[in-house]
Order: structure tokens, then sequence, then C-alpha cells
């Protein structure tokens, strides 16, 4: 992408900032393009969000378990991934581990949520036709480890229907990119690794980053991590950083969350996925994972 | 053209902690005068609105704030005003733009300008002198620029807030000097 006739616009949506830039198009165009692009990323935000009253989200949790709920179709396809994955890495991807965060107070507790279920998890949410869904025990739903990398999938299929030749969405350094040339992409894991950092040369991928950080702290209690290990119900341990490369955002945003559960049923995933991750243990630097 | 692949991995080969050649990230998206045309493509004057006062500043609870107003108009029509302000996260500085209709709604957002306030950890020009040299049977041709950036997340919350407050400034002064 030629640095000239590049575009480029943020906005803040998903909790953070998604950067859109696009190449290969007049200037006007391009701007039309960028701003469809945001319109689907607002959707997602729109309809995905754990705390907006009107989303799909909390439309279900307002629900009493075994009622049919209908959803939008792109809820719908994020729930049928979201299953998948906890299905494939046996539970250490896990979209109903809001309870456990609502508990340590890292999300709000959804407005008018009807009672949970405390043994329900992910095996409770059944997809039917039509984009119906179906709890069988009272589950919380939070795509917040899948929806960020399907928004930056959804925009940057929007930039490539208009005709962009070169184009990257970066949603909070969730990013996915195509275009003739591959650009480096810096990796940067907060505090979390003080020492050299690695940088990838990213051909018409994504990458998804995601570091274990203390958050939620209260006093002299226990820190927890926005991080929980699904199977065990603890939060990880900090100072795990990761990041993973795979051909669309939603599947490396997935799977930063497998690798920091469990290194290997995520190495397993990454080989299933044509994806590769590299992840940072704090003192024994950095490890390479899955094909490539 | 040949199949690009997904990517390769550069990883660093020690653990050696790298000192200086901190590289702060900074974008400009827009200018203020771009983001008043994008906002409001119709208009045909952007009118500076005076600083707000002291008083006002401290009733938002935020001494010593001053956003740039502007009132959007076409003719003797107003459609609007765009607002500039600053938001200073953990480590960046933001400035962002809020375009709000004649009734007060909000338009649009956008960010104008993102820069980091200090150099975070990205250590590229020294951890590539260290790359150099070892990697001779795969010579890398590196981008001289840094266009992305992967890592922790960082969170708008401090743009959520502002735009919170011009709400308020919005209720409190705009509003009724229609």
């Amino acid at each position: 992408m030629s640095a000239a006739h590049d575009v480029r616009r943020a906005q803040a949506w998903l909790g953070t900032f998604v950067e859109i830039r696009v190449g290969g198009l007049p200037p006007l165009a391009a701007i039309a393009a960028i701003e469809a692009a945001f319109v689907e990323v607002a959707a997602v935000h729109a309809l995905m969000s754990f705390h907006e009253t009107g989303s799909d989200l909390s439309r279900l949790h307002r629900m009493a378990a075994g009622v049919p709920v209908q959803v939008d179709p792109r809820t719908y396809d994020v729930l049928v991934a979201a299953l998948r994955f906890a299905d494939e890495s046996g539970g250490c991807f896990d979209p109903t581990i809001a309870a456990r965060l609502v508990a340590w107070d890292l999300l709000p507790r959804p407005i008018g949520a009807t009672l949970l279920d405390p043994q329900a998890n992910w095996r409770d949410v059944e997809l039917l036709d039509g984009a119906h869904v179906r709890f069988h025990r009272q589950v919380w739903l939070d795509l917040g480890g899948i929806a960020k990398g399907y928004a930056v999938d959804r925009a940057l299929e929007v930039l490539r229907a208009r005709g962009a030749t070169a184009a990257c969405v970066n949603a909070g350094g969730d990013l996915r990119r195509f275009g003739e040339a591959a650009e480096s992409v810096a990796l940067r894991h907060g505090s979390a690794n003080r020492c050299a950092l690695p940088e990838i040369e990213l051909g018409n991928a994504a990458v998804a980053s995601s570091v274990v950080t203390a958050h939620g702290e209260r006093g002299d209690q226990c820190v927890h991590s926005v991080h929980v290990n699904a199977r065990s119900g603890r939060s990880m341990r900090a100072r795990r950083a990761v990041s993973v490369v795979a051909d669309t955002c939603m599947t490396a945003d997935a799977l930063t969350k497998v690798m920091l559960a469990d290194v290997r049923v995520g190495g397993r995933l990454l080989r299933r996925h044509g994806a590769s991750a590299c992840l940072s243990d704090g003192a024994r630097g950095w490890r390479l994972f899955g094909h490539g | 053209m040949t199949k690009l692949p997904h990517a390769r991995w550069l990883l660093p080969l020690s653990l050696v902690a790298v000192p200086a050649f901190h590289a702060a990230y900074a974008t400009q998206y827009m200018s203020v005068a771009e983001a008043q045309h994008a906002a409001f493509a119709d208009a045909s004057e952007f009118r500076a609105l005076p600083a707000i006062g002291a008083a006002t500043a401290n009733a938002l609870g935020a001494p010593g704030w001053s956003p740039q107003l502007f009132e959007a108009r076409r003719a003797d029509q107003r459609l609007g005003w765009l607002l500039v302000d600053r938001v200073i996260g953990k480590a960046e500085l933001i400035t962002y733009a809020l375009a709000l209709d004649a009734t007060g709604a909000v338009k649009s957002l956008e960010i104008l300008d993102y820069r980091e306030t200090h150099g975070g950890e990205v250590r590229l020009a020294a951890w590539r002198r260290q790359f150099v040299g070892k990697t001779a049977q795969a010579p890398v041709q590196l981008n001289q620029d840094i266009k992305n950036i992967s890592g922790a997340t960082l969170s708008s919350r401090h743009v959520t807030e502002g735009v919170h407050r011009l709400l308020q400034l919005y209720e409190l002064t705009l509003r009724a000097a229609g």
C-alpha cells in the first residue's frame, strides 16, 4: 500500500479504537468505503454488546430459559463460531464465562437479566433454525472474545466489495489486511515483556493478540484477570501474552483465548485452523506454535 | 501473482532488554477542517465559538478544560456543532471531534489524532539491529514504517467519558444559546 494513496480513519467502537485504512481507491470513494465499513462495525457493536440494553445479547439475557429467541444473522454467525470453538477446545474457549466476570466486577450485571443457573455452561446454548437461539439453562453470553474479530472481518469484506486493492482494519490490535505486499505488524504486549518484541510480516491474513492483565483490583482482595480459564473457572496467571495469525480475524481472536488457557489444546487448534502463534510466558521468552 | 504466505514471524533471539530507540506511535487521521466537512458537507461556514468560561468548566468537573467549539452554518441556518476535544489515556493523547446536529443529537464521532505520550514497548530500531546478520539464509525486507500494532487492547473509555462531558456542555450552554 503506498502511503500517498492511503486513506485512514479511526472511530471508537467495541470498547476500543477501530482504525480503517484503504488503498487503491480515489479519495472520495475511499472515504465512502470506510464509512460503509464503520457502519458494519457499529452494527456488530450494537448487536453483540454485553452492556447495551438493546443488543441481541441483552434480549437473550432477559428471556427465560427454554424460550427460542430470534437474533440477527450476524449474531447467529458468531454464536455458531463461538460454540464450535468451545467444542473444539473442550471448553477452553467458553462464551458463557460472563457470570464469573460479573461476579468479579469486571462486567456489569446485565440489566433485567433473569437469574443465572450456576451449573450452566456453553452446552446449554442451542442454535435452532431461522437464527433462533434457545438456552436450556440460563446463561449469560459474552462474545467479547470473538465479536471484535468478526467485526474486523465484516468491515474488510465491505472494503473489498467496494473495490479496494489494499485495506487494513485494526480494532484495538485485532487486525486483518489484504494487499499486494506484506506489511509489518509490531507486536506489543504492554508491560508483560520488557524485552525485545516480535514483529510479523503479514500477508493477506489476520493477527490478534491477548495479554493477561490484572484488572478489578479491590483493596486487599485477590486480583482477577479478565482472562478466565473456562475449564478451571480461575483467572489465568499474569504475564502471559500471545499473538495468533489466522485466515480470519475471528479465528485469530478466538484462538488467542485458547492459547492463553491451555497451550496444548491451543496448539492442536492452531494446526486445525492453519494458524500460528507466538507466546510469551514472562521469563521464558517467545515461543512459536502451530503451522508456518 | 504468487500467493503470499500468511505471515512470517520475526522473533527476537535473545532476552536481552533493548535500551533506547523508543518508537512512539502517532497517527493523524483528519484535520479539524476535514472533520468539519466530513460531518457537515453542506455547510458554508464553521463559526468558531468563544472558549467556555472557567465557571462552566468547573461546573462540569473539569477545571481548565477548553474544547474547540464550532457552529456549522449554511446561510442563515444552523446545521449543528462540531466539538473538538482532547483526552489523555494511560499512555496516549487523543484528539477527537464530536458532531451534533441542530437538535443536539450525536451525528458522528471521529478520532482526529492519536499520539502516544511515551515510547511504549516498540523498540524496533534496536531490535532490528539485533536481528540483522542472523537471517543470512532468509533476508528480510523490513518496511521502514510500522503501520500496524497488535497487542494489549487499548480502552476507549476516556473518549467515551469525554463525549459525555461534551454532551453535558451542550445541555449547559449550546442548547440555551439556540
